[in-house]
């Protein structure tokens, strides 16, 4: 996969296209869909955000339409717009193992249209982290390479096991590339309420930056580097350590225009 | 949508805590729409009504952390929008009940659609208000309580004030309230701003700021 400028626009920040709106899309390398799901998904409910000045805690727990509908969209032509102006990434996820076989087998006739597929491994909003069982985990991983023929990426948590471990094995069992890192479960305490959720932000910088450098250590894998780059020497520290890519998240909320700024160093 | 900076142009006091803040720039927008302003202390950007005030694109601040604080220090902002549904009123006599804060939003309101107004205050204005104004919780109340004759109200201001607000109204006319949620990316990205109703779940930026209260309350 060859991205320029290197820099993807992050899963569930990006929405299903919204930031087109204030983003020109020359800057942006690929855009990853929001992620779906094989069923609807309600999400959890508010209060889903709570947000400082270093980190942003999200709650949204994967609320999609399911992958059926967001089937129907495609044929429909809604995002025909957005693959008209940039490489789109398909993310998707399960509630168990055998979701997200059914995933894969609903979206692969339409593989040929999306740049790559992330298979979103490591959500910390929902009860189950296929992280956790390796060797189920790697049934799977051989099983959807087998579905699949597009360029297949593993989006990697920290929680579960050694993240570079886990990346081996992805490596091992055919797959082109993996996201490096996702949110990490949080808690933010507001007065009375306590808010859980998935960790984003600039805190995340040195947590991923050792996760990108011990990944590339031990594969040779496409590495997408995402968690906390907020400008320009962020980009530049991930790619020191061996990212393919970097993605931009949370960053999108403080100014979209980041990644026109970051693009413009890279291109 | 776009993004884009603003210059201000005048702070206006309006209490000990509460401003509006006029800027040099235009844009188009339609009543409760909003934008969404960068601080320097979130990592996200705040929601800011949109309105008029002396014949200049306007928004209201009132001062609760250092976030509203940057809002009113700052020569330039930036932000992106704007975001929200533009609100329209039902056919018949409308109200308006907004919070000092809100003033540059009713002016815009009242201009176009020449609704009555009214504001609830904690504290007296340290400017005089073109609008009936009523100060402290009592008075807010009994306000309330003596408006008849309306077929729609349109309720602006804080969460607890809003709810006050549509359980003295209910009974009287339809009432929309203009929610508050947190955002994060003000553009149907995110939905971070899901708010729980009859219909399902909304998203307060897209299918918002103004819902029918009883989709939300009973």
């Amino acid at each position: 996969m060859e991205l320029r400028p290197p820099i993807v626009i992050a899963s569930g920040v990006g929405g299903m296209g919204e930031y087109l709106k204030l983003i020109d899309p020359r800057y942006i390398g690929a855009y990853t869909l929001k992620t779906i799901t094989f069923k609807p998904r309600l999400g959890n409910p508010p209060p889903r955000l709570i947000a400082t000045e270093r980190y942003l805690i999200n709650s949204i727990g994967l609320e999609n339409i399911g992958v059926e509908k967001f089937i129907e969209e495609l044929e429909n032509g809604l995002y025909e717009e957005l693959f008209r102006k940039v490489k789109v990434i398909f993310s998707f996820a399960g509630e168990d193992f055998e979701e997200y076989l059914k995933v894969a087998e609903k979206m692969a006739p339409y593989q040929d249209r999306f740049v790559a597929f992330e298979c979103n491994f490591s959500c910390p909003n929902v009860h189950f982290n296929p992280l956790s069982d390796t060797n189920q985990l790697k049934k799977m991983l051989i099983e959807l390479r087998k579905k699949l023929d597009v360029f297949l990426i593993a989006k990697l948590g920290i929680e579960g096991a050694f993240i570079e471990q886990v990346a081996r094995l992805v490596e091992e069992c055919g797959w082109n590339g993996v996201t490096v890192i996702n949110t990490i479960r949080a808690l933010h305490i507001n007065g009375e309420t306590l808010i859980k959720g998935g960790i984003s932000g600039p805190v995340l910088k040195p947590i991923a930056l050792r996760a990108v450098y011990e990944v590339r250590n031990r594969t040779n894998l496409y590495i997408i580097a995402s968690g906390g780059i907020m400008n320009e020497t962020d980009a530049q520290d991930f790619f020191k350590v061996g990212a393919n890519a970097v993605s931009i998240g949370t960053a999108l909320y403080r100014d979209p225009e980041i990644v026109e700024r970051i693009a413009k160093k890279f291109l | 949508m776009e993004n884009f900076s603003l210059s201000r142009c005048e702070l206006i006091q309006l209490s000990e805590d509460t401003f509006i803040v006029t800027f040099n720039e235009r844009i188009d927008f339609e009543p409760t729409q909003f934008i969404m302003i960068e601080t320097e202390t979130s990592i996200v950007r705040k929601p800011f009504g949109l309105g008029r005030w002396n014949d200049r694109l306007a928004i209201g601040v009132q001062v609760i952390g250092p976030g509203t604080a940057y809002m009113v220090q700052q020569e330039k902002l930036y932000a992106h929008g704007p975001c929200g549904r533009g609100f329209v009123p039902p056919e018949g006599r409308g109200a308006v009940i907004a919070t000092l804060a809100c003033l540059p939003m009713v002016f815009d309101l009242q201009e176009r659609y020449n609704c009555d107004v009214l504001i609830g205050s904690v504290d007296e204005p340290w400017i005089e208000v073109p609008f009936p104004l009523v100060v402290g919780d009592e008075a807010f109340l009994k306000m309330l309580q003596s408006l008849n004759g309306y077929d729609w109200f349109l309720v602006i201001g804080s969460d607890q004030m809003e709810k006050i607000a549509y359980d003295a109204l209910k009974n009287k006319g339809e009432v929309f309230v203009s929610f508050n949620e947190y955002m994060a990316c003000g553009i149907g990205a995110c939905r971070g701003c899901a708010k729980v109703t009859k219909h399902g779940l909304k998203h307060l930026c897209i299918d918002g700021p103004v819902l029918r209260g009883e989709e939300v309350w009973n």
